[in-house]
């Protein structure tokens, strides 16, 4: 460490105070066109800087409470100093583009460098300063340079572990913001993809950055995702995960309402859909709202696949929806209810494998299903090597030995194994919990009233499916309301030539997504019935015309 | 691109769509009626009484255009306020509380007859009160969302209606065309006398009337969307009322009053062995719609009539005079009867009669208002 430490006290002259006025007037006449930095323009103090060197130190190490890692370099025999953190500023760039030159005697250099920026103000240095800028003040000058000498440990966008895909992209988020909306605006080259930030938490400051398509997504959203973040008022946000408990509509709901990805391509598509992302700094994951229940059905793998594939995937994970929350339930109002629902054929197995059980069926699945929860748990930290041997011993061999203790019948494991396994087809992690949740009070409205009680729990599912909104949109939507246009990406994946509306829960501005793009088919027909000179590549039937 | 708050404010008083509008007059009419309506009309004109639900849906046809001719005059009223209006306020409001009375009664008698198929059918030894608390309390958070939340979880759960009719079809294939015949055996007599039992089955098309202004359209689309409701709903009893009696004959039918789940019963597919068992669970749903309308049309009467805007409080209280009313009454088979007929009966006042009567009032109001304007 070169470093001189030095606290400045008192040791420089006294400044002239009726300049202030006059500066500040000259000032406002500049700030036509100013930077424009990460910061909403908002109603922060200000604190004129002073002439005294010694002063305007005090004043910033103050306002950091003499924090240990703010490092203070004097240069020019006392006369100037350098401030910055030395845990957020690159040693190197500091050395190599500040440092150096003013010790060479070449001051004037260093305020030409492309991210140095004056200021008059302590607290935009105060600001400045946390964002790893490094500040150059010297004495007798009102004037403090600011550089931007930022350092950043980052992650490369590798693919996200829970949100894989076969085919496709495979990049996805990290912790840097900046990055992110990089590999966002890469995606969407378009003048409208725009994008706001705030600043929220008091005392985390995060950045927090609304990413949108100005003409496709409703105004109306946008503004109310604007209005909800700017109430939101406390003093740590971590993640998007922590805001959107903020910012939805319902919290005391099992669904989630925002959309989690940490996929850009995802991000990408459905801006363009007319949606909202919303971002946060130090943290890969993106929230999507207008969130529908169908979207997380939906993965990108789905168009990457020819559409008669992509739409027996989707139809396979609607149908795990249905297992999931219900398989449990069926079988124990079956077996305690309605046993005669089972075939002639089938009653003699069934029978055998439950009579010598002493506990109730409906005992037997509570057990398993929170056996299987457990094991999905203790697993789910562990390293990989672990976690793989918890696996066999929780589901083989205490499923084994589960069995042959006669605690479980072999049907019921059977029937908990296949619930679990369906509800980890759900693409999207947050869904797939609340499906889990969802199966508990299922298990007990069959246990208790049979099949009468599934009904009534899924009608009440349903009505609250229904009744739920994202930011004013109908989350059961394309279903109810009904939109049968809309089906077209929901139970299905139709090949995407077709998909010329923008979904309508998205309330997008402007609805049509694309233009007739297989006109060729026709020409290539019209050719054929005219029996035209073949082989000649016309690109278009207006040449056919003309010839 | 208008200015958003405005926006916001018309979200919470969207209206119904057409399409919204007619399933929910379905889903009102097709409920605990479904599986009885065979055997009631069989009781009095026999193999005959299709002919009396036809003659019953064109006369009923006759009242919606009634119904439909008094509400246009109102464009922005529902019943309850029509009421006030029409007959004046020391009329008005009795006979809105009437109305509300009767809602109340109907819903009363919807959950006492599921609870009572249900006993007979599933759950012998269930209690009524958990029956009918289920029921109250999910349609109390169904009718919770609103009007609109009605209309589309109506649009979706209209799919189990063709689930229905597809079970039904299965079981047609053992049916004979023979029984329907001879025709007009019971005379000309009984077939009008059936029309009486016909009219029950279609009790419900009130709904058009009370939230007539509540859907969007010309007056004409909604005066097409109601007469194709109820054609919908004659199609579908007269299905069932075909299958039934095709498949049992005339001397067999006194004697299964639920004739579509003995029909179902019979059969028995390879991985299901009881498909009347399916029918029935989808059959609650058809229920809970039926009731969860009457249980919205009260707590409206009710929040129209106290002009207080939140109708939620009137559904909670709605919701539990339902169900103590229900409790009271208890599944003893001759007290439902009774209560059955004094429904009925108020049934023929309040769907029939007074909204005849509203006709030419309805009328000569308006052009009494215009007379009075010019």
């Amino acid at each position: 460490m070169v470093g001189i430490f030095l606290f400045i006290r008192g040791k420089l002259r006294l400044g002239d105070a009726n300049m202030g006025i006059f500066t500040r007037f000259f000032r406002n006449n500049r700030d036509k066109l100013a930077d424009r930095h990460m910061s909403e323009p908002s109603n922060e103090k200000e604190r004129p800087s002073s002439k005294k060197l010694s002063e305007n130190v005090k004043y910033i190490l103050d306002a950091f409470h003499q924090s240990n890692d703010l490092k203070i370099r004097v240069l020019k025999k006392g006369d100037a100093a350098l401030l910055y953190f030395e845990s957020l500023a690159e040693h190197e760039k500091i050395h190599e583009k500040i440092f150096a030159p003013i010790e060479m005697g070449h001051t004037e250099d260093v305020f030409h460098l492309p991210n140095a920026k004056q200021t008059n103000d302590l607290e935009e240095v105060v600001r400045t300063l946390l964002r790893g800028h490094a500040i150059y003040m010297e004495e007798g000058k009102k004037e403090i340079s600011q550089f931007s000498v930022t350092s950043s440990f980052g992650r490369t966008p590798e693919e996200p572990q829970n949100e894989r895909v076969v085919r496709g992209a495979h990049d996805g988020f990290v912790e840097n913001m900046m990055t992110n909306i990089n590999l966002v605006r890469k995606r969407v080259e378009h003048r409208d993809l725009t994008i706001k930030y705030f600043k929220l938490g008091k005392k985390t400051n995060t950045n927090v950055a609304v990413v949108y398509m100005d003409g496709i997504a409703d105004p109306m959203i946008v503004q109310e995702i604007e209005t909800r973040l700017h109430s939101l008022d406390s003093d740590m946000i971590h993640s998007p995960g922590h805001i959107e408990e903020f910012i939805e509509d319902k919290s005391n709901s099992p669904f989630p309402q925002m959309l989690n990805t940490e996929r850009p391509d995802r991000v990408a598509a459905n801006l363009v859909e007319g949606r909202v992302a919303i971002m946060a700094e130090g943290s890969p994951t993106t929230l999507i709202a207008p969130a529908t229940f169908f979207m997380f059905y939906q993965a990108p793998d789905d168009y990457n696949m020819r559409w008669f594939t992509g739409t027996f995937v989707r139809l396979i994970r609607l149908f795990s929806f249905i297992i999931a929350v219900t398989l449990p339930a069926f079988y124990i109002a079956v077996v305690s209810f309605h046993f005669e629902v089972i075939p002639d054929e089938l009653i003699i197995p069934v029978k055998a494998s439950i009579n010598e059980i002493a506990y109730p069926p409906i005992l037997e699945a509570l057990v398993m299903v929170i056996i299987i929860e457990l094991i999905r748990e203790a697993g789910i930290r562990l390293p990989a090597p672990i976690g793989q041997t918890i696996g066999i011993v929780g589901g083989l061999v205490i499923g084994d030995a589960v069995v042959r203790a006669g605690l479980v019948s072999n049907l019921m494991v059977i029937v908990v194994a296949l619930t679990a396994i369906a509800s980890f087809v759900v693409p999207s992690n947050e869904l797939s919990t609340a499906l889990r949740l969802l199966t508990f009070p299922l298990i007990i409205l069959a246990g208790t009233i049979g099949f009468i009680g599934i009904v009534f729990g899924m009608l009440f599912i349903i009505i609250h499916l229904t009744r739920l909104q994202s930011f004013g949109v109908p989350y059961f939507a394309p279903l109810a309301p009904l939109s049968l246009v809309d089906l077209k990406d929901t139970f299905v994946r139709l090949p995407m030539y077709m998909m010329k509306l923008r979904p309508k829960d998205a309330h997008a501005v402007k609805p049509i997504a694309l233009n007739p793009s297989r006109e060729w088919k026709n020409r290539d027909e019209q050719n054929q019935s005219k029996q035209g000179s073949g082989g000649n590549d016309q690109p278009s039937s207006t040449d056919d015309t003309t010839k | 691109m208008t200015n958003p708050p405005q926006q916001m404010t018309q979200q919470n008083e969207q209206k119904l769509s057409q399409r919204q509008f007619f399933f929910i007059i379905v889903q009102t009419q097709i409920g605990v009626g479904v599986l009885s309506v065979p055997y009631e009309l069989h009781s009095v004109a026999k193999q005959d009484s299709w002919i009396s639900l036809l003659l019953g849906a064109v006369a009923i046809q006759v009242l919606l255009v009634g119904i439909w001719f008094v509400a246009k005059n109102f464009p922005h009223d529902t019943l309850f306020t029509m009421n006030d209006k029409m007959f004046t306020k020391w009329v008005g409001r009795p006979l809105s509380i009437l109305y509300i009375f009767y809602f109340i009664g109907v819903g009363t008698l919807i959950i006492l007859l599921f609870s009572r198929m249900i006993s007979i059918w599933v759950l012998p030894n269930t209690p009524l009160w958990v029956m009918a608390l289920l029921m109250v309390t999910v349609c109390m958070y169904m009718v919770g969302g609103g009007l609109l939340v009605l209309g589309r979880l109506y649009t979706m759960l209209s799919f189990l209606l063709v689930f229905l009719l597809c079970l039904i079809i299965f079981s047609t294939k053992e049916t004979h065309i023979m029984y329907l015949f001879p025709m007009l055996e019971t005379g000309w007599g009984k077939i009008f006398a059936g029309i009486n039992k016909a009219i029950f089955s279609f009790f419900g098309f009130i709904v058009s009337l009370v939230i007539f202004s509540k859907v969007e359209g010309t007056n004409k689309q909604k005066l097409k969307t109601i007469v194709m409701a109820h054609w919908f709903v004659t199609l579908f009893y007269l299905f069932t009322v075909f299958a039934s009696f095709t498949f049992f004959s005339t001397s067999e039918l006194p004697l299964v009053p639920e004739p579509v789940l003995y029909m179902l019963k019979t059969f028995s597919l390879p991985i299901i062995a009881r498909i009347d068992l399916f029918f029935i669970s989808i059959w609650v749903i058809n229920v809970a719609t039926s009731f969860a309308t009457y249980l919205y049309l009260s707590s409206l009467g009710l929040s129209d009539l106290f002009k207080r805007h939140s109708q939620n409080q009137w559904i909670v209280v709605v919701g539990i005079c339902v169900f103590s009313i229900s409790i009271y009454i208890g599944l003893d088979m001759s007290k439902i009867e009774t209560f059955n007929k004094v429904v009925t009966y108020s049934g023929y006042i309040f769907s029939l009669t007074l909204p005849l009567i509203m006709v030419p009032v309805s009328y000569l109001r308006k052009k009494k208002d215009k007379g009075g304007a010019s």
